[in-house]
């Protein structure tokens, strides 16, 4: 493993009276899988969105390979790409022009645009859909232009929110084998579930998040325990056992 | 800068490709030429429709047939006053003492009737005194003992021209800088929260007021081009209309110029303010009850000149925004002249209402509310 390059540290944050997030601490490396696991609304896409800049630690602070987000969040969506449960696409632009448009807004110069979209287009194996408009693709393909769109710029970290959960099967473990590719490409992937079986098969470490709190954090094998499986072990953690 | 130029180029490109914004366009430059088509032959046959009179009593000599040559068709009845009500368009009775006439004002072709009436009337009366006086050896123009001689210092046609053009133009101007580009305004924010991108777009190291600046842009670009195509439509078809024969009517290189400013600055401050409304809203549809007072608010200052044309305000005035523009392009089209004083207020009030909406949008679209209720 290499190092650092999430940390979050003693988070804390409100969403109107709501005390969505309570001083949550952990660390993501580069080169692994970290999985951010918890049930519905403990407060996993709160927590992706404060490392992504789009939302304000209340209290605490979170780093991304050394830039504080509320210092400089330019800096740390630059080294950013997020892909989330709602595939939301520009539908009168194909899947190309989708990738391009966030391609230049990250920052990407025109000398490289093309080269880079079409680099994702071959990897994400897009060829065969990526003229056509975005309205007319399925929910795999366009699963797919929103993982292309979140690593065209090349960002070391990359973070995943449910991103199986509208997928089929074969979708969902394209998904997968990319975030397993990514990891080995050195890139810090953090993955934010409640399907906790996924999980345990790619996770290299995990925590785990319930009303706001880390109630278990470590490895996979360790956060496991003498259990049979990590959903055994949450349900032991909440007391739901 | 470059995202203020990356984001027009793709709000430009997906409003091309969107069917609601260009039939909106096409639609309000064929709805001024239907209308003024409508307009002429209405007017038209107006001018050519004949009225009939019920009369009773004996017809003065000649009279009936001025009566017939003016589109005045006479018809004998009982009662002219009864016939009035319904049957006939307007009641007479002759008598050796006068005329007793009998009309209903609240019918149209009444009106129309008696105006007419009175003129062929008054010209008989005129011919028979000037004919009495002959007859007795007298110069009618006693009558007439201060003559006037109008020498009008520019032409009555063009005149009634431009006064039918500033009333209509800046009627067209105003309300198509705000609808021009009202569909690509809501899709370009309330549509990123309907479809899930606005999270993403957020998520680019792209300065978020250069992306607004991108998104305001690129509908005001729609909106000008919607404005000028309806303008150009409604000159165009004034020049092949009968309600304009023998007037030549158009724009003075001034008015023109005017008017491209006026219309540059209306629509960035209506896509800032439809932009702001939209970003409040959570999909197309609400986005649109938002917007929907806003045609009450510019449709009455854009209406005034319509309803006052005589309407000379203070400078003070020249700071309300949509009124000034409409007062200082009727102005320009009425005189040919542009007071200075007032364009410069007007363009800082247009200026200012802009940047103030541009602000409140930038301020809606980077709070957090904005994502965690979507």
């Amino acid at each position: 493993m290499s190092g650092v390059a999430v940390k979050v540290d003693r988070l804390a944050k409100n969403l109107g009276k709501n005390e969505v997030l309570r001083g949550i601490s952990f660390e993501a490396n580069s080169g692994e899988i970290f999985g951010l696991l918890g049930p519905n609304g403990a407060g996993k896409t709160t927590t992706l969105r404060v490392i992504c800049t789009l939302l304000q630690p209340d209290a605490g602070s979170v780093g991304v390979l050394g830039f504080d987000t509320r210092v400089e969040p330019q800096e740390v969506r630059r080294r950013v790409g997020v892909v989330t449960a709602e595939i939301g696409v520009y539908p009168r632009l194909s899947a190309r022009e989708n990738i391009a448009y966030f391609a230049e807004l990250s920052g990407v110069t025109d000398g490289e645009l093309n080269s880079r979209v079409g680099a994702v287009i071959d990897r994400l194996d897009m060829r065969s859909f990526a003229g056509q408009r975005a309205e007319s693709l399925s929910s795999g393909q366009k699963q797919k232009v929103a993982i292309a769109r979140a690593i065209v710029h090349d960002p070391p970290v990359l973070m995943f929110d449910e991103p199986t959960s509208n997928l089929d099967v074969l979708a969902s473990r394209e998904i997968r084998e990319f975030m397993i590719e990514s990891k080995q490409r050195g890139k810090c992937v953090i993955f934010s579930t409640h399907v906790l079986h996924d999980a345990e098969r790619l996770c290299d470490r995990v925590v785990i998040i319930h009303r706001g709190k880390v109630v278990a954090s470590g490895t996979t094998a360790d956060v496991r325990g003498p259990n049979r499986d990590l959903e055994d072990s949450f349900l032991d953690l909440v007391g739901a056992r | 800068m470059r995202a203020v130029a990356v984001v027009f180029k793709k709000e430009m490109l997906e409003i091309l490709r969107d069917r609601r914004t260009l039939v909106a366009i096409a639609l309000a430059v064929l709805a001024s030429p239907i209308v003024l088509s409508v307009i002429s032959q209405v007017a038209t046959r107006t001018a050519t429709q004949t009225y009939t009179v019920g009369y009773t009593g004996d017809v003065p000599a000649g009279l009936d047939t001025l009566l017939n040559a003016t589109g005045l068709k006479l018809e004998r009845v009982d009662d002219p006053a009864a016939a009035a009500k319904k049957q006939v368009d307007l009641g007479v009775a002759f008598s050796p003492s006068g005329i007793d006439e009998y009309y209903d004002p609240s019918r149209q072709s009444a009106q129309l009737a008696e105006v007419r009436l009175r003129v062929v009337l008054g010209q008989f009366d005129a011919a028979r005194v000037a004919a009495a006086l002959r007859q007795k050896g007298v110069d009618p123009s006693i009558l007439n003992p201060l003559p006037v001689t109008p020498h009008p210092l520019s032409s009555p046609v063009q005149a009634a021209g431009n006064a039918f053009l500033s009333f209509f133009l800046p009627y067209i101007l105003v309300t198509m800088c705000l609808t021009g580009g009202l569909s690509a305004a809501l899709d370009s924010s309330a549509g990123e929260r309907e479809r899930k991108t606005l999270e993403s777009l957020l998520l680019t190291p792209a300065p978020r007021t250069q992306v607004l600046v991108g998104k305001i842009l690129a509908v005001s670009a729609i909106s000008l081009v919607a404005a000028l195509a309806a303008i150009a439509s409604m000159l165009l078809a004034l020049t092949q209309l009968k309600i304009t024969a023998g007037t030549h009517i158009g724009l003075s290189p001034l008015a023109a110029a005017v008017m491209v400013w006026l219309a540059i600055l209306l629509a960035a401050s209506f896509s800032s303010v439809t932009l702001a409304l939209g970003t409040l809203a959570r999909n197309f549809r609400q986005g649109q009850a938002y917007v929907t007072p806003l045609y009450f608010i510019t449709i009455f200052p854009a209406s005034i000149v319509l309803f006052i044309p005589d309407f000379n305000p203070s400078l003070a005035y020249y700071l309300i925004p949509i009124l000034n523009a409409v007062l200082v392009l009727r102005d320009a089209i009425v005189h040919d002249a542009v007071a200075w004083p007032a364009l410069a207020v007007t363009t800082v009030s247009l200026i200012v209402t802009g940047a103030a909406s541009w602000y409140a949008a930038l301020r809606l679209f980077t709070r957090e509310a904005l994502l965690v209720k979507s």
